[in-house]
């Protein structure tokens, strides 16, 4: 059984009048068990030349939709402030968007295509989806 | 300027024949700029004892196309449980309905088991508010009423201007409002497709021949980006959240 470890930190000295840190693990596990979950899609790497609509980074059709607890990480690797990426789910269901250096981890049910769109030529993208098989 | 900063790192031994060490580090920031993310939230616990979805965050409260972050984690010790993290929409589809969790009117993002946590950007996309205008016409007299939303108001002389001030003056729980000389316009505090507003009740009662007219002037619709929970159980569950946002 693989054992797969995600940590979150949280912090800041100045959001609120008092400084905040939070540190949250979780081990990734198949729905409703301890059993960890079995698949990794790796990360993909992209550069997108041209301004994207709709994209599909995560197709729903290989993934289980009986219960399960997929989880789905998308970074926007690009530079500057403005370029963002919009994360959506398919059929235009907008979750939100990634400026650059922002990072998404999200449970993911399986039922809908994960799709990206940009607004700007050059926009890279990693992602990667942490799944349990349709056989588990 | 706030500097708040979020950190995440996966890593696994055994997943993969090679070890996988993920890691990712930002500043977070208003849209489109370096500023950082000025409001919180702060860190919220909420209990259930049902099944029932509820509203975490809503749109209408949260300016537009932004750049959002909600944490979540489900602090339930026991594994079985999860909560569905739900967007508002209409993709229920066949498939999705094949499981216990599609409610239609929502689109599932994704289940959190316990201990499980998510860092989610969210957009906010609000849906339209309804608004529609009164019209104060003709002869009014003092004591002339209009009614709407659970206020009445009471006029107190018969200038059409005067009645129609009074009635934007009051204060309506659903609606906000401004005039313009013997029009008031009323505008729903929350975007809803299910209001259509007419003499039925936004109701004028004259004793002579004093109106209130009534005309759409926007047709509402529903907010697109709710962020809606549902518990799995209806035993106590506790989830964990916070908003980390753009105030404009």
């Amino acid at each position: 059984m693989a054992t797969t470890t995600a940590t979150f930190t949280l912090n800041s000295s100045d959001v609120t009048g008092h400084p905040f840190t939070m540190t949250q693990t979780a081990t990734l596990t198949k729905a409703g068990g301890s059993t960890g979950l079995d698949e990794f899609t790796g990360i993909t790497s992209r550069t997108y030349a041209a301004a994207q609509t709709d994209t599909v980074i995560v197709a729903d059709s290989i993934y289980s939709v009986a219960a399960s607890s997929h989880k789905v990480y998308v970074r926007n690797t690009s530079t500057g402030t403005s370029d963002y990426i919009l994360v959506e789910l398919e059929g235009n269901v907008i979750i939100g968007r990634l400026y650059p250096g922002d990072w998404m981890f999200i449970p993911y049910g399986g039922t809908l295509d994960v799709q990206v769109t940009t607004i700007a030529t050059g926009v890279t993208i990693e992602y990667g989806v942490f799944s349990q098989s349709a056989a588990s | 300027m706030p500097t708040t900063t979020a950190s995440l790192t996966i890593s696994s031994a055994d997943l993969t024949s090679s070890p996988i060490n993920i890691s990712a580090t930002t500043n977070l920031t208003e849209a489109g700029t370096g500023i950082g993310l000025q409001s919180t939230s702060g860190l919220a616990r909420r209990e259930t004892e049902s099944v029932t979805p509820y509203v975490l965050y809503r749109s209408d409260d949260y300016a537009d196309d932004k750049s959002h972050k909600v944490y979540l984690k489900n602090l339930s010790p026991i594994s079985s449980e999860y909560f569905t993290v739900y967007l508002t929409g209409d993709r229920a589809t066949g498939a999705h309905d094949a499981t216990d969790q599609s409610i239609t009117g929502l689109t599932e993002v994704g289940r959190l088991y316990a201990g499980d946590f998510a860092f989610i950007p969210w957009n906010s996309a609000s849906g339209t508010k309804e608004a529609f205008t009164v019209t104060v016409a003709n002869t009014w007299a003092a004591g002339d009423t209009f009614a709407f939303d659970g206020v009445t108001v009471v006029a107190v002389n018969s200038t059409v201007a005067n009645v129609a001030s009074q009635i934007n003056n009051a204060y309506y729980p659903n609606w906000t409002t401004s005039v313009a000389t013997a029009v008031v316009t009323f505008t729903s505090r929350t975007s809803r497709a299910d209001l259509e507003i007419d003499t039925t009740e936004a109701v004028t009662t004259t004793a002579g021949d004093g109106t209130g007219a009534v005309a759409t002037t926007v047709t509402g619709t529903k907010s697109l980006s709710d962020i809606y929970i549902k518990p799995s159980v209806a035993t106590t569950m506790t989830l964990e959240s916070m908003l980390i946002y753009q105030a404009v």
